[in-house]
């Protein structure tokens, strides 16, 4: 196989939502001497991408979404230990997380299998995350990013408190915040001073990219 | 002579003439003010009969809203199908703070729905039972002049409180049929609940189905993997049902009438003209003031122009009885 046949087996892998085949096809790239950060940007993402883009537009839904984020994730694990440590060094940081008192995290998972995919690497907090836990993690993983998300109205206040925390923390103009989540609105965005409200994950990276 | 509150709700549920939209609430309305105003207060309030009774009450006792309505939230099947749950707080709905079962489609490690609970002790369980109860005590305050209005969970949502949603959705792309035997398995407890409340003094069930929103699912796989299930253990009550999915519930409307509710209740993603040309008289629709926007976050006038869009005032110069959509105010109002 060249180069361009692997790079495309991994982008095909993750479109047709096949874990299998994508951690075979990751085997392959190593196997050809082909570097690991190559494969990922142009292979694993690719086919990430056109799952987002169709995403976005609703012509795919989550459980597409899911298995094709597991078919990147698999490949991620074959390549990932591949790559030089001083690589990674240079990676963006993001931080994810769902705000206290709120459970529903798949929203949320979706942006951080995008963000990983658009080559940042991702601190996911969970679910049910205080406000102080989201600032304290952000200082010391000394994020570019961080990105809260609510489902449900009343967990709304602890959004504004956990953006509220990082602009006491002095760090609020080193990093880029978002919100998303069905309550969420921009102008709920403008009034708890964060950076944007993202309306999917697409938008998401799309923002923060265009931030960092 | 104006109609009562009750008789309104009910004329809208039957598609019958109105002299206005009622303004009522199917969903959860509870605020910090309405807590203190009836002394009932979350997290109590989900366990104890009274209190549930009492803040369920408090809709219409200080808001003056048209409806009745318990419980509080969408833990109460799960809490007792074994889900273990953090209560919250009265500002906090109550958590899943686990799953039950094994369900892991990436690793292809299932529970089989085989050794669930008897549905007799299910209805005797926990919170099951509270909001049960509650429905008798409020329709002996207040059944005369408001319709008693009993929630519940859909059976796709409750399945993937018990097993992880996110695996739950996973495998309806890798293993359809698997996802529907559990859908399946649990639906009777769905409607075994719907019906005891009924049978307790409610007079209609609204079952919301969130995790078979169009943000989750496709429109072709609602049908599928959650419709049928709803059209036997909401469609098929005795009282009357209203289905409640969040999102843009456009694209599904024709199969949520499909399950034989008597209402279908949309949020504010659907515009109100759209829903009415979709539904297209074959039931009644109610929504869509949005609940973070405006009645959280706007100004009165925002909600009085979402209410008259909502019941097509604003597009037809007048209210619009041939819609019947009955505008539903969400939280914090007040």
């Amino acid at each position: 196989m060249d180069e361009s046949s692997i790079l495309k087996e991994l982008a095909d892998a993750v479109v047709a939502c096949d874990p299998p085949r994508a951690k075979k096809a990751a085997e392959t790239a190593l196997s050809a001497g082909m570097d690991p950060v190559k494969a990922i940007n142009e292979g694993l993402v690719v086919g990430m991408g056109v799952i987002g883009d169709n995403y976005a537009v609703r012509k795919m839904y989550l459980p597409q979404v899911l298995v094709a984020a597991h078919s990147m994730y698999e490949g991620l694990d074959v390549l990932i230990p591949a790559i030089p440590k001083d690589e990674n060094i240079s990676a963006k940081k993001a931080i994810t997380g769902v705000v206290q008192g709120d459970v529903h995290d798949i929203g949320k998972n979706i942006v951080k299998t995008m963000l990983t995919a658009a080559g940042f690497m991702v601190d996911d907090l969970g679910k049910d995350v205080p406000p102080q836990t989201v600032v304290d993690q952000m200082l010391a993983d000394q994020s570019e990013v961080v990105c809260l998300s609510t489902l449900m109205t009343p967990t709304m206040d602890n959004m504004a408190k956990a953006v509220q925390l990082i602009a006491q923390s002095g760090y609020r103009d080193k990093v880029i915040i978002t919100i998303g989540g069905p309550p969420t609105t921009d102008a709920f965005a403008e009034e708890i001073g964060a950076d944007h409200r993202d309306e999917n994950a697409q938008q998401c990276v799309k923002f923060v990219n265009s931030k960092v | 002579m104006a109609m009562s509150c009750r008789d309104r709700v009910i004329a809208a549920l039957n598609q019958e003439s109105l002299d206005r939209p009622p303004v009522a609430v199917f969903t959860t309305c509870d605020t910090i003010g309405m807590m203190e105003k009836c002394g009932a207060s979350w997290p109590e309030a989900h366990s104890d009969p009274q209190k549930m009774a009492t803040l369920a009450c408090a809709q219409a006792d200080y808001f003056g809203l048209e409806s009745v309505r318990a419980g509080f939230c969408l833990t109460e099947e799960a809490e007792a199908l074994g889900c273990p749950i953090d209560m919250g707080t009265s500002r906090s709905s109550p958590m899943l703070k686990g799953h039950p079962f094994t369900y892991n489609p990436m690793k292809k490690i299932y529970d089989e729905p085989d050794n669930l609970p008897d549905i007799d002790e299910f209805l005797k369980t926990g919170r099951v039972k509270t909001a049960i109860d509650a429905m008798a005590i409020m329709q002996k305050t207040h059944g005369e002049d408001y319709v008693i209005v009993g929630g519940n969970t859909g059976p796709f949502t409750l399945t993937g409180h018990l097993l992880n949603t996110e695996n739950l959705v996973y495998s309806v792309w890798t293993e359809p049929e698997r996802a529907q035997k559990w859908v399946g398995a649990i639906a009777p407890y769905c409607k075994a609940f719907g019906q005891a409340m009924l049978d307790n003094g409610a007079d209609l069930i609204q079952m919301s189905e969130p995790s078979a929103s169009t943000d989750i699912l496709a429109p072709t796989d609602f049908p599928v993997q959650s419709g049928q299930f709803v059209k036997d253990c909401l469609g098929s009550l005795p009282g009357y049902t209203i289905l409640h999915i969040c999102g843009d519930s456009a694209p599904i409307i024709p199969y949520m009438l499909d399950t034989g509710a008597d209402g279908i209740s949309v949020e504010e993603k659907v515009p109100s003209e759209k829903a009415v040309e979709i539904a297209n008289h074959r039931g009644c629709l109610v929504g869509n003031v949005g609940c973070a926007f405006p009645l959280f976050k706007g100004t009165p006038a925002d909600v009085e122009k979402a209410a008259k869009q909502g019941s097509g005032e604003s597009h037809q110069g007048g209210v619009n009885e041939e819609s019947q959509l009955s505008p539903a105010i969400y939280s914090s109002i007040g």
